[in-house]
C-alpha cells in the first residue's frame, strides 16, 4: 500500500493539474447554467486529495534515505531527458507546505471571491499554480525544474492579469511576465550550457560533475550568474524585484501563495543549484551582494508604502534577500528554516490583509483605522503573523534568525548586522501598518466593518494555530538549538533589534493623510523610498529604451534600407526599360548595324587570344 | 503508388473542382472532402512508414527524360514525412477556414490543390530537376492566390513574391546544374556523393547559390522583405499555408540540398551560417517589436524562428538536426494557429491594428476563447515549456551550444525578445477594457474555433510527449550528419560564453 503510494507520488502535483482541467468546461463557458462554485469545489477536493496522499508519503520518507523515482521522458540521439523525482523529508515537506497553503488559500478564496464572475478560471489557475510548485520541489531534474519555473511564470502572469480589464493590472501582468522571463532566459542559457558540460540535467549528475569539473574562471562565473538570474527573478530580488510589488494588483488568494511559497520555490531552486554557483567566487559574491542589497533596500522601501499589500510584498523581498545571503554563504539549513517560518507567517499576514481589503474595499493605509475593535479575527491573524515574522518572541522566525546569526557570528559579522537591521526595519514597518490600520479612530471607510465570513476566518484560524505551533513542531523535530548551544549574545541582540524596531514603530508620528515633509532632504528620502528607489524609471531609460530604439531602428532599416534597395532595383529596371524604348527608332538598317557590330565584337573578343598568340 | 497518389490526386481534384458543374457550397464540400482524403492518405503513409530505416522508403522510379537526366524518382524519409503530413493538415485547415462567400470558388480551390500537389511533389522528389519543377510549380498558384484574393496592395505583394521566389528558383537551379555538370554526372538523381570529387572552391560557390536560393524562400535576412508584404496582403487561409508549409520548403531544401549535397563545403561555411542565423533571429525579433499590424508581427516572428533552423543546420549535430526538424513542424503548427486566430480577430473586428484593438478577452461581448487560444499560441511561440516550441528550441540550443556557444546564446536572446513582442500583442489587444466600438462583435461559433483548437491540442500534445514526433524523423536526420565530426565541447570550455545583457522589464 505504502509502496504504491510512494511509486505514484508523482501524481501529487498532477492532482492540481487535473483540478485545473476539470474547471475548463466552466471557464470556457461550455457550462453556463450551473454555478461556477462546483469548479471551485472540484479544485479544493483535488488539493485535499493531494494533501492526503502527500501526508501518507511524508510518513514514509520521514528520516529515511531519499526515495528516487525515474520517469524516462524523451530520448534523442545521445541526449536523454528523464524526469527524476526525489522524495525526502525536505522535498515532501515542502510539497506538503505548498499543498496545505494552497488548500487554505482556496478555501479563503471562496469567501474572498464570492461574487467573482470568473470563479472557475481562477480556481483552474490556482490548480495549475499548485501543480507547478508541487512538481518543482520534488523534481530532481534541472530540465523539469526549469520547465516548472516557466509554468510558474506563466501562471503568475495569468493570475496577476486575472482582472485584465483594469489598466494597472495589464501593466502589472506584463511586468511580472517580462521581469521573470529575463531571469528565465538567462537561466535557460545556464541550463543549455550545463546540459552540454555536465552531460545530463539531473541534479545528481550535475552534482557529480561539479566534483571534477574544470571550468575556466570566466566560464564558471558566467554559468553561475546565469543560474542565479532565474531565482533572482522568481524571488523578486534586485534588480528583478519590481514585479512582486506590482503583482499585488491581482486577486488576494493568489497573493497569499505568491508571497509565501512561490518566492520560496525560487529560493528552493537556488539551493539546489548551490553546488554549481559556489564553483565561482564571483557568482557567490554577486549572490550575496544581491541578497544584501535587496534585504536592506526592500526593508526601507516597505516603510514608505501607503498600499498595505505593497508594504508587505517588499518585506517578502527583504526576507528572500536573507535567504540569498544564506545560500551564498552555504548555510542551507538556515535558508530552509527561514523559508518555512516566513512562508507560514507571511501567508497569515496576507490573509489578514485580504480580509481588510474585502471588508473596506481599500488597501490604502492612510484611509483605514480602528479595525482592531471591529475585526477581531483579522487582528489576531495580523498580530500572530507579525510575531511569527519578526525576531522578538521566540516564534519560528526568531529561531531561524538566531540560527543564522550563530552561523555567521565568526565568519561574517556583517551578515549578522544585516539580519539585525532587516529584523528591526521589518518590526518598524509592521508596527506602523498595525497602528494605522487597526488602532486609532474609525475612518469613513472602516465605520461599517463586519468580520469576514467563515470561509476566510477558518483558514486564518488554522494558520494562527500553525504559526503558534511551529516552534513546538520544530522543537519536536530537533530543529531548534539545544539550550547549551544557544549564542546568548546573539539572542539578546536579536531581541533588542526587534524591541527597538517596535519601539520606534510605536513612537514615530503617523498621520492618516499622505503627508509630505517640508524639509527637502526628508522629502527626497520619502520619495526615494515610496517610489522604490526609482528602479522602474531607471529601467525605462535604460533597458526598455534600448530595446525600443533598437526595434524602431531595425524596423526603419528594414523598411527604407533593405526594402528600399529592393524597390530601387525594381524602379530602376522599370525606368530604364521605359527610357530605352525611346531609343528604338524602328529602322531595320540600324538594328542590323547594331547586331553586326555586337556579333563582331564578341567574335573578336572570343578569338583574341588566338589572334595574338601566334605572333609571340 | 501512394506517393504518386499524393501528387496526382490533388491535380485531378483541381481539375474536378474547377470544371465539374457544382455551385458555391458544393465546391467547398467537395474541396473539404478531397482535402480530408489527402490528409488521410498522408496518415496512411505515416502508419506504413518504418521509422527505423534511415533511407528512402516507398521509392518510385520511372525513367522520364533520361537523356536530360530527369527521372520521375520519388521517395519519402524522415526528413520529408513530417512535412508532408503537416502540409496535408494545414491544407485541410486552410480550406476549412475559407469563407463560404469566397469569390470565384472553383478557381480558388483548384489553385489550392495545385499548390498542395506542388509542395508534396517537392518534398517527395529525389531527382534534382524534378524537385526544381515542383518547386517552381508551386509558385504559380500561390502567386495567383495572393494577387487575386488578397488585400488592397495585393498586386505589389504578389509581384514581389513572384520575383523573389523566381530568383530563388534560378539560384537553386544554377546550383543543381553546376553540381551535376561539374561532377560529370549525366543524371540529376539526388546523390550526396556528387560533390566529393569537386575542389572546395567550386563547392563553396555552388553551395552559396543554393543557400541563398533557399534563404530567400525561408526567408533569411536580408532576403526577407517579400514575406511581411505577402502575409499582410494574403487572405487568412493563404497566410496559414504560406507560413505553415511554404517556408518549410526553404528549410527543407537547406537541409536536403545544402547540407546533404555539400557536406564538405558546409563544414567550411558553417561558422558563417551560424552568425547569419543570429542576425536573422535578432533582426526578425527586433523588427517584430516595432510592428502594429498583427499579421506583420507574426510574419517577422517567422523570420526569427526560421533563423533557429539555420543555426541548428550550421551546428549539424544529431541533437540539433532533430531540433531543426522539430522547429519546422512546431513553427508550422504554431504560426498556423497564430494566423488562424489573427484571421478570426480580423474577421470579427475588421482590424488587425494592435493600437486600436483592446479588451477582446471580455467574457460576454468579446472573443474570450479566441483570446485564450491566442495566449496559448504566443506562449508556444515564445518557447514556453509544455508546448512544442520549447522542446524544439531547447534541442537546437543544446545541439548548437558546443559548436557555437556565442551564437547560441545570442539566439537565446532572440527567444527572450519573442516574449516581448507577443506579450505586447496580447496585452494590447486582449487585455484592458473593451471599447464601445467593439461592443457588439459577431458571435464566434465553435465551428470557427475548431481548427484553432485542433492545432492548439497538437501543440500541447507534442510538447508534452515529443517522442511521438521525433520517432518519425530521428533516424534519418541523424544519418544525415553521421559523417560530420562531433564537436568536442572540451575545446570550448576554454572559451568564455559571454553573459548577455538583460532584457526590458
Amino acid at each position: 500500500m505504502y509502496q504504491f503510494l510512494l511509486e505514484t507520488s508523482w501524481l501529487i502535483p498532477v492532482y492540481g493539474l487535473v483540478g485545473a482541467l476539470l474547471s475548463l468546461p466552466w471557464a470556457t463557458g461550455l457550462i453556463r447554467d450551473r454555478g461556477q462554485r462546483l469548479a471551485a469545489y472540484l479544485n479544493i477536493f483535488m488539493t485535499l486529495v493531494a494533501l492526503v496522499h502527500g501526508t501518507l508519503v511524508f510518513t514514509q520518507v520521514w528520516q529515511q534515505p531519499a526515495y528516487q523515482l525515474i520517469l524516462p521522458w524523451f530520448h534523442v540521439a545521445d541526449f536523454s531527458l528523464t524526469f527524476n523525482v526525489n522524495l525526502d523529508s525536505v522535498s515532501v515537506g515542502a510539497m506538503e507546505l505548498i499543498t496545505g497553503l494552497s488548500l487554505l488559500a482556496q478555501i479563503y478564496g471562496l469567501g474572498y471571491l464570492e461574487k467573482e464572475i470568473s470563479l472557475a478560471r481562477f480556481y483552474g489557475l490556482m490548480g495549475f499554480f499548485e501543480a507547478a510548485m508541487g512538481g518543482l520541489v520534488i523534481s530532481d531534474s534541472l530540465f523539469l525544474t526549469y520547465g516548472l519555473l516557466e509554468m510558474l511564470t506563466l501562471s503568475t502572469y495569468l493570475l496577476v492579469g486575472f482582472w485584465y480589464a483594469q489598466p494597472l493590472v495589464v501593466n502589472a501582468a506584463r511586468d511580472a511576465f517580462l521581469t521573470k522571463r529575463v531571469g528565465d532566459i538567462l537561466l535557460l542559457m545556464g541550463v543549455v550550457a550545463l546540459s552540454v558540460y555536465a552531460d545530463g540535467l539531473n541534479f545528481e549528475t550535475i552534482g557529480q560533475w561539479t566534483q571534477t569539473a574544470e571550468l575556466t574562471p570566466p566560464v564558471a562565473a558566467a554559468l553561475g550568474l546565469a543560474l542565479i538570474a532565474g531565482p533572482t527573478g522568481k524571488c523578486a530580488q534586485f534588480p528583478l524585484n519590481l514585479w512582486l510589488d506590482e503583482a499585488m494588483e491581482g486577486p488576494n488568494p493568489a497573493s497569499i501563495l505568491r508571497n509565501s511559497v512561490v518566492v520560496g520555490c525560487g529560493a528552493y531552486v537556488l539551493i539546489k543549484l548551490q553546488p554549481i554557483i559556489v564553483m565561482s567566487s564571483i557568482a557567490q559574491d554577486v549572490l550575496i551582494l544581491l541578497g544584501t542589497l535587496t534585504a536592506i533596500g526592500a526593508s526601507l522601501v516597505s516603510l514608505a508604502q501607503i498600499d498595505i499589500k505593497r508594504a508587505m510584498s517588499h518585506s517578502t523581498s527583504a526576507y528572500l534577500g536573507l535567504v540569498f545571503i544564506a545560500v551564498g554563504m552555504q548555510w542551507t539549513d538556515f535558508a530552509l528554516l527561514l523559508l518555512l517560518s516566513h512562508a507560514i507567517a507571511k501567508a497569515l499576514i496576507f490573509m489578514s490583509v485580504g480580509s481588510i481589503i474585502l471588508t473596506t474595499l481599500s488597501q490604502d493605509v492612510t484611509e483605514l483605522g480602528g479595525l482592531a475593535r471591529k475585526m477581531p479575527m483579522t487582528t489576531l491573524a495580523y498580530i500572530t503573523g507579525s510575531a511569527g515574522l519578526v525576531g522578538v518572541l521566540p516564534m519560528a522566525a526568531y529561531w531561524a534568525m538566531l540560527d543564522g546569526m550563530s552561523k555567521f557570528w565568526i565568519d561574517a559579522p556583517w551578515a549578522v548586522a544585516v539580519i539585525l537591521l532587516v529584523n528591526g526595519l521589518t518590526a518598524i514597518s509592521l508596527v506602523r501598518v498595525f497602528r494605522l490600520v487597526f488602532l486609532g479612530d474609525a475612518t469613513p471607510k472602516t465605520k461599517r466593518s463586519p468580520e469576514v465570513p467563515w470561509q476566510m476566518a477558518v483558514p486564518m484560524g488554522v494558520l494562527v494555530g500553525a504559526t503558534a505551533a511551529l516552534p513546538f513542531v520544530l522543537l519536536k523535530l530537533d530543529l531548534l538549538p539545544v539550550t547549551g548551544e544557544i549564542n546568548f549574545t546573539a539572542a539578546a541582540l536579536l531581541t533588542t533589534s526587534g524591541v527597538v524596531g517596535i519601539t520606534i514603530g510605536s513612537l514615530i508620528q503617523l498621520n492618516h493623510v499622505w503627508l509630505r515633509p517640508i524639509q527637502a532632504p526628508l522629502r527626497f528620502v520619502q520619495d526615494l523610498l515610496a517610489y522604490d528607489f526609482y528602479v522602474d524609471k531607471f529601467y525605462m531609460v535604460t533597458v526598455v529604451w534600448a530595446v525600443r530604439s533598437l526595434s524602431t531602428f531595425t524596423s526603419w532599416f528594414d523598411r527604407y534600407v533593405v526594402d528600399g534597395a529592393v524597390n530601387l532595383v525594381g524602379f530602376a529596371s522599370l525606368f530604364s526599360g521605359e527610357s530605352l524604348k525611346y531609343s528604338a527608332s524602328g529602322k531595320s538598317q540600324a538594328y542590323m548595324l547594331t547586331i553586326l557590330l555586337g556579333v563582331g565584337f564578341i567574335g573578336l573578343f572570343l578569338s583574341w587570344s588566338k589572334l595574338i598568340l601566334p605572333g609571340i | 503508388m501512394l506517393l504518386s497518389a499524393l501528387i496526382v490526386l490533388p491535380i485531378l481534384g483541381a481539375v474536378g473542382v474547377g470544371f465539374l458543374p457544382l455551385n458555391g457550397g458544393q465546391v467547398k464540400t467537395a474541396a473539404l472532402t478531397l482535402a480530408s482524403v489527402l490528409f488521410g492518405l498522408t496518415l496512411v503513409l505515416m502508419v506504413q512508414f518504418d521509422p527505423a530505416i534511415a533511407g528512402l522508403q516507398f521509392v518510385e522510379n520511372l525513367p522520364w527524360l533520361s537523356e536530360l537526366g530527369l527521372d520521375y524518382r520519388l521517395g519519402v524519409d524522415g526528413l520529408s514525412l513530417p512535412l508532408v503530413v503537416l502540409n496535408g493538415l494545414l491544407t485541410l485547415v486552410a480550406i476549412y477556414i475559407t469563407e463560404p462567400t469566397v469569390t470565384r470558388p472553383k478557381f480558388y480551390y483548384s489553385l489550392i490543390f495545385l499548390l498542395n500537389s506542388g509542395v508534396v511533389g517537392a518534398f517527395l522528389a529525389h531527382n534534382l530537376l524534378l524537385f526544381f519543377l515542383f518547386y517552381e510549380l508551386e509558385l504559380i498558384p500561390l502567386y495567383l492566390l495572393i494577387s487575386i484574393w488578397g488585400g488592397a496592395k495585393r498586386g505589389y505583394a504578389g509581384t514581389k513574391f513572384l520575383i523573389y521566389t523566381s530568383i530563388s528558383g534560378i539560384l537553386v537551379l544554377a546550383g543543381f546544374l553546376g553540381l551535376t555538370w561539374l561532377s560529370g554526372s549525366s543524371s540529376f538523381d539526388y546523390n550526396p556523393a556528387l560533390s566529393q570529387g569537386l575542389p572546395i572552391g567550386p563547392q563553396l560557390f555552388l553551395l552559396a547559390a543554393i543557400v541563398v536560393g533557399f534563404g530567400i524562400k525561408i526567408p533569411l535576412f536580408p532576403f526577407h522583405t517579400w514575406l511581411p508584404d505577402a502575409h499582410v496582403e494574403a487572405s487568412t487561409p493563404i497566410s496559414v499555408l504560406l507560413a505553415g508549409v511554404l517556408l518549410k520548403l526553404g528549410t527543407y531544401g537547406l537541409l536536403r540540398f545544402g547540407l546533404g549535397l555539400f557536406p564538405e563545403a558546409w563544414m567550411v561555411a558553417a561558422p558563417w551560417f551560424a552568425s547569419w542565423a543570429v542576425v536573422s533571429v535578432l533582426f526578425g525579433a527586433l523588427a517584430a517589436i516595432a510592428q502594429t499590424d498583427m499579421k506583420k508581427m507574426v510574419a517577422y516572428s517567422s523570420i526569427g524562428h526560421m533563423g533557429f533552423v539555420l543555426l541548428a543546420a550550421a551546428a549539424a549535430t544529431p541533437v540539433s538536426m532533430v531540433g531543426a526538424m522539430f522547429q519546422m513542424v512546431a513553427h508550422g503548427l504554431i504560426s498556423g494557429l497564430l494566423f488562424v486566430l489573427v484571421g478570426l480577430v480580423y474577421k470579427k473586428t475588421g482590424t488587425r491594428d494592435i493600437t486600436v484593438l483592446r479588451g477582446l478577452l471580455n467574457p460576454e461581448r468579446g472573443l474570450p476563447i479566441v483570446g485564450s487560444l491566442m495566449v496559448l499560441a504566443v506562449m508556444a511561440s515564445a518557447g514556453m515549456p509544455g508546448m512544442v516550441g520549447f522542446i524544439s528550441e531547447f534541442l537546437i540550443f543544446r545541439g548548437s551550444f558546443a559548436a557555437y556557444p556565442l551564437q547560441t546564446l545570442l539566439c537565446l536572446v532572440g527567444t527572450g525578445l519573442t516574449a516581448v513582442y507577443f506579450l505586447l500583442l496580447v496585452n494590447n489587444t486582449f487585455f484592458g477594457r473593451l471599447p464601445s466600438q467593439f461592443s457588439d462583435l459577431p458571435m464566434v461559433t465553435w465551428a470557427e474555433r475548431s481548427p484553432g483548437l485542433v492545432l492548439a491540442v497538437l501543440i500541447v500534445v507534442f510538447g508534452l510527449s515529443p517522442g511521438w514526433m521525433s520517432r518519425w524523423t530521428e533516424v534519418t536526420t541523424i544519418a544525415l550528419v553521421r559523417d560530420f565530426p562531433i564537436v568536442k565541447h572540451q575545446i570550448f570550455l576554454q572559451e568564455a560564453p559571454k553573459d548577455t545583457p538583460a532584457l526590458p522589464s
